[in-house]
């Protein structure tokens, strides 16, 4: 009788292991980013689907402008001396909080610091109920600061730690016509 | 007898061999029916390959300005049909407004642009290989710099 429980054990541990091979062997998901822009009013829609595993094997080959190997140069000037670097990394350094909270008659801003994730909420009652809510998770904004140079920020690796990152609706832009939602997920299509 | 017979197999062997390599590339489809203000249909299916046999034959004088243009952005178009061909199906753009659709899907090896408005309607599907070597003829073209 114990023979034959063994027996049964054994064939279920080996059938465990056959059924989960293929999912140990098969290669990371890939990962898109997607980009839908909606226009009620006049019935137009935009659809843009990339793999993230593209984005980040085109982007070091981008050699023009600001643009160089997967690095984006930030000149203080083009940010009217704001260092964007120093702004991130003291995010990044912080424990979650609240860093800026406006709030007006018609508009609300909040930026904060929430289980790993930047947010940004902003609701402008004023423009069409216009709503804007940005998510980036902190580990894309690591990477953006992974290179050593001062006056850059690493794109590609930004894309990199986005893949690595779980499913998530990084930028949605409201107002009463339009709307623009920008997310990543493992679909190869948005349906 | 015999000889005409070996000939006749050599003949039918080099043809093979020539459809094989013509078609090698895949196939370029282009379909576009007309509705206004007659109803035309024109469908062509051609062998990839005469795409970049047309760019080397094409004359380099007019292929110059091009070929110096596309020339900084070769190794970003080798790195995006490279991913393309690895990708799996799946629709890069779709853009919809009222009585006009367009889409530029991955199906296969190919990538195929379907136009759809009032008047036409368009469907053409190119092999990604047959892209990139056009492309790449194309940047070999004239001077280089």
């Amino acid at each position: 009788m114990r023979k034959r429980l063994c027996g049964i054990g054994m064939i279920c541990v080996l059938a465990g292991m056959v059924a989960t091979a293929p999912a140990a062997m098969a290669g990371p998901t890939e990962r898109y980013l997607h980009v839908k822009v909606e226009d009620a009013s006049k019935g137009e829609s935009v659809n843009v689907n990339v793999p993230l595993s593209m984005a980040e094997k085109i982007l070091p080959t981008i050699n023009k402008g600001d643009m160089h190997n997967g690095h984006v140069k930030i000149g203080h000037a083009d940010m009217d001396d704001v260092d964007i670097r120093a702004l991130l990394d003291a995010v990044r350094t912080a424990p979650d909080n609240e860093f800026v909270t406006v709030k007006e008659k018609d508009q609300d801003v909040r930026v904060a610091k929430s289980n790993g994730n930047l947010v940004v909420h902003v609701r402008d009652a004023g423009k069409g109920g216009e709503k804007v809510d940005v998510t980036i998770p902190m580990k894309v904004v690591d990477a953006l600061l992974s290179t050593t140079k001062d006056n850059e920020l690493d794109v590609s690796a930004a894309i990199k730690a986005l893949s690595d990152a779980g499913d998530a609706v990084l930028v949605t832009v409201e107002d009463a016509s339009q709307r623009v939602r920008i997310w990543v997920d493992s679909k190869g299509s948005q349906e | 007898m015999l000889l005409l017979g070996k000939i006749a197999l050599g003949v039918v062997g080099t043809a093979v061999a020539g459809v094989g390599l013509l078609c090698s590339e895949g196939m370029v489809e282009v379909k576009v029916v007309e509705r206004q203000p007659e109803v035309h249909h024109v469908y062509v299916i051609a062998p990839a390959m005469l795409a970049p046999i047309a760019v080397h034959f094409a004359p380099q004088r007019d292929l110059s300005q091009a070929a110096a243009e596309i020339r900084p952005w070769m190794p970003t178009i080798r790195a995006a049909l490279d991913q393309l061909r690895e990708t799996d199906d799946m629709t890069l753009v779709e853009v919809k407004e009222p009585g006009e659709h367009v889409r530029v899907t991955k199906e296969g090896g190919s990538i195929v642009v379907d136009v759809e408005d009032h008047d036409d309607t368009v469907h053409v599907s190119t092999p990604i290989r047959a892209i990139s070597s056009t492309i790449e003829q194309l940047a070999a073209a004239g001077p280089s710099i």
